[in-house]
């Protein structure tokens, strides 16, 4: 009609006739990220994400913000405050204006937009963030020529292409498996400076991070107690000493770097190895301070093995039972932060043990067996978290595999049990003030108070896909229930409480938010 | 383009010539005193806010109007019109069923010009005004969400009707017209806070903000007419 009538029809933008289908976790994507002052929902359909802040109470606000082409993966920084996406761009390129490969920085704590874009050569497919945040590694290219150990360091103190450190590790076969961002390493001769240890299938690659650009340090991993070549399971590191130390798959030894004076002209520093064997396979390992000094802990079955990393002795203390984690917790319990001088303290736990214990190393290196003591707390602990902010540091959580999550009081070592009701997922409040749990794809959350340890149990109206505590443009907390599916209806919506006093008698709810920002 | 200008005084020229050998029939007769029409307006919406409820830019309408002559000077008459126009669009926004219903109502004073006792010229300016049901199926909410507003405009118009059946003489028999026109419709921009009707979907649902909508755009009316 309007043809025959010599109307232009005209058309639309695609983008409303694109469904919204939230990001299913894989490839590196989560549906959405929680950052300090937002929410990032994921619109990968459209290549952007929807920002979600909360200007005043039970107010929420979206705004979009594009992503570039081709999500590979997104990361949200330690410090929560900025979303790292990385995009392939346009591929294959057919003009001098189609997007390039980039990494883009969203700032998630005040603008909510774009804060920075590092553009790239090459289409990458995966990124590491260090959680000191000054740097970032983009790795995995995708092209039809891939090598497979070549990094692109990114500094995040710089922009522009000076930002960018192509980086191509000498390789005895393997490729990257996984990262360590150390603290500045007391290395003998030099400055502290931090170090990028990289993780491949039997080797380790040490990246000075004060100059990228020198040519890094291979180290071959021993093989196996059999023979066969073996691979890293942990790296832990101690930063005034220098000293690295490596848990090998099949074997009962330690691999031990030192991070030493330069041994030849020209070298920056030289690393000294070692192999103490602990006398059983470690299921974990960490760097603690006793009264004598540095010792390495390797969990071996029902003991606690200590190595001195300069002689290479070993002390075997025996456990309550078979742990096999085992977290530092002496700066939870020593708020000023104080050098450690009589010894560390250390949480053991296990995903098969209904215990946890306390390991306290200040006692005399004769007692040691009595500085273990247990707790009995009925369930396992397949993981701790940790608290942030300042009011409840000395606090952790402990999950367990079942619907039980406990709320550990560090000082007073007394735990408070949580039962839920269905499967369970924690989020931690960034202001460490309580923590959420909800079991995604049901109505039901709850927040607990870490002050009162009360529970308040909310039923949403809607099935509920994720919780996020975020601070509001006023300073108020918010707590945004995200509904993301509803059966087989996709879209964005949420529900929004008052974090500091939840109840879903006074919640707002928020929907459509998918259609918001479409040209 | 010159040569097309050239034509114009050509055109007419001729009709005029037209006119004048025809001008033994009377007129008054084939000036209709009312006037009836069922046609079909086709509007082109070029504004965003039409985005979500429509693959295209078109809306089309169904289209009733009311004439009747108030004032006749030889071939020169005045008329009172109305128009209500009809029409409603569906669509999906990103996987959402999507509707749009507008009533439009115009209605003003339309001066006529009869070039020959069956054909007549005529422009018209007629203050509108428009009622829109925007909807949208709120999936996530579960909840049909509505928009409607009224809002105020102008049609301005001209165009030409042609008598196709009636007889010569002054008869009483109605006249059947085939009318054209086009023209430019203005209507104000109404917003789009998308919201349940009121006890529908969850407990304080905020408005889904789709921005507003502006129907006004060129727009053109073909019509069937019987006068008498």
């Amino acid at each position: 009609m309007c043809s025959a009538l010599a109307l232009g029809c005209g058309g639309r933008p695609s983008s409303w006739d694109t469904a919204f289908t939230p990001a299913k976790g894989q490839d590196g994507l989560a549906p959405a990220y929680g950052l300090t002052a937002s929410v990032a929902v994921l619109d990968t359909q459209l290549g952007r994400v929807t920002m979600l802040g909360s200007p005043s109470a039970l107010r929420l606000e979206s705004h979009s913000v594009a992503l570039g082409t081709d999500l590979a993966a997104a990361r949200v920084s330690a410090d929560r405050k900025t979303l790292f996406a990385l995009s392939r761009g346009v591929q294959p390129q057919r003009s001098p204006d189609d997007e390039r490969p980039q990494l883009l920085l969203i700032d998630g704590q005040s603008t909510l937009q774009a804060a920075r874009s590092y553009t790239l050569t090459e289409p990458m497919n995966q990124l590491v963030l260090d959680p000191q945040n000054e740097w970032a590694v983009v790795y995995g290219s995708a092209g039809v020529v891939v090598n497979l150990n070549e990094l692109v360091l990114v500094n995040l103190a710089q922009a522009g292409s000076e930002a960018l450190s192509f980086k191509t590790l000498l390789s005895f076969g393997g490729s990257p498996k996984r990262f360590t961002f150390t603290a500045p390493l007391a290395v003998p001769g030099g400055q502290p400076r931090r170090f990028l240890i990289v993780e491949r299938d039997s080797d380790l690659v040490l990246i000075d991070l004060s100059q990228p650009d020198r040519e890094a340090v291979t180290v071959p991993l021993p093989s196996t107690d059999a023979g066969t070549t073996a691979s890293s399971a942990q790296v832990v590191y101690d930063a005034d000493t220098a000293s690295i130390a490596v848990r090998v798959t099949g074997t009962t030894s330690v691999f031990m770097l030192q991070l030493a004076a330069p041994a030849l002209d020209g070298q920056e520093y030289s690393v000294v190895t070692n192999l103490v064997d602990v006398g059983g396979l470690p299921a974990a390992i960490d760097f603690v301070h006793n009264t004598q000094g540095l010792r390495l802990v390797a969990l071996v079955g029902s003991s606690a093995v200590l190595v001195d990393p300069d002689t290479a002795t070993t002390q075997a203390v025996q456990m309550p039972a078979a742990f096999t984690g085992i977290r530092r917790i002496t700066n939870e319990l020593n708020p000023a932060a104080m050098p450690v001088a009589d010894g560390d303290v250390a949480l053991l736990y296990g995903p098969n043990i209904t215990k946890i214990a306390y390991f306290n190393l200040s006692g005399a290196p004769g007692a040691l067996f009595r500085s273990i003591e247990p707790y009995e707390i009925g369930v396992s602990v397949k993981n701790v978290i940790d608290v942030p902010g300042e009011a409840y540091f000395d606090h952790k959580i402990l999950e367990t595999p079942n619907q039980q999550f406990y709320v550990l009081d560090l000082h007073t070592r007394e735990s408070a049990p949580m039962k839920t009701s269905g499967a369970l997922t924690l989020e931690v409040a960034p202001d460490g003030q309580r923590v959420w749990a909800y079991n995604p794809g049901q109505p039901g959350f709850a927040s607990v108070d870490f002050a009162k340890l009360h529970p308040v149990s909310l039923i949403a109206e809607r099935q509920v896909s994720q919780v996020f505590d975020i601070e509001g443009a006023s300073g108020q907390r918010t707590a945004v229930a995200l509904h993301l599916a509803q059966g087989t209806t996709l879209g964005i919506g949420a529900t929004v409480l008052d974090a500091l006093s939840p109840s879903t008698a006074n919640a707002r709810f928020y929907s459509g938010l998918e259609l918001g920002g479409l040209p | 383009m010159r040569a097309r200008f050239a034509l114009l005084p050509a055109l007419a020229g001729a009709l005029l010539l037209v006119a004048a050998t025809v001008h033994a029939e009377p007129l008054a007769p084939h000036q209709p005193y009312v006037q009836g029409s069922l046609g079909l307006r086709a509007s082109h919406v070029a504004d965003s806010g039409y985005d979500p409820f429509s693959d295209s830019d078109d809306l089309l309408q169904v289209s009733v109007g009311l004439g009747a002559t108030l004032l006749r000077h030889q071939r020169l008459s005045l008329a009172a019109v109305g128009f209500w126009d009809y029409g409603e669009k569906s669509s999906s926004a990103r996987g959402s069923l999507t509707s749009l219903d507008v009533h439009r109502l115009s209605v003003g004073p339309e001066l006529r010009y009869h070039l020959l006792p069956r054909l007549y010229f005529f422009a018209h300016a007629l203050p509108a005004f428009a009622h829109s049901s925007a909807s949208i199926e709120d999936g996530v909410a579960q909840v049909t969400r509505y928009a409607r507003h009224w809002s105020y405009g102008l049609d301005g118009a001209a165009g030409a009707a042609f008598e196709v059946y009636g007889a010569r003489t002054g008869s009483i028999r109605p006249r059947l017209w085939a009318i054209a026109e086009g023209g430019y419709g203005y209507l104000g921009s109404t917003p789009l806070q998308m919201s349940p009707d009121p006890g529908q979907g969850p407990q304080r649902p905020e408005a889904v903000d789709l921005g507003s909508l502006s129907l006004a755009g060129a727009y053109l009316r073909v019509s069937a007419a019987v006068g008498f």
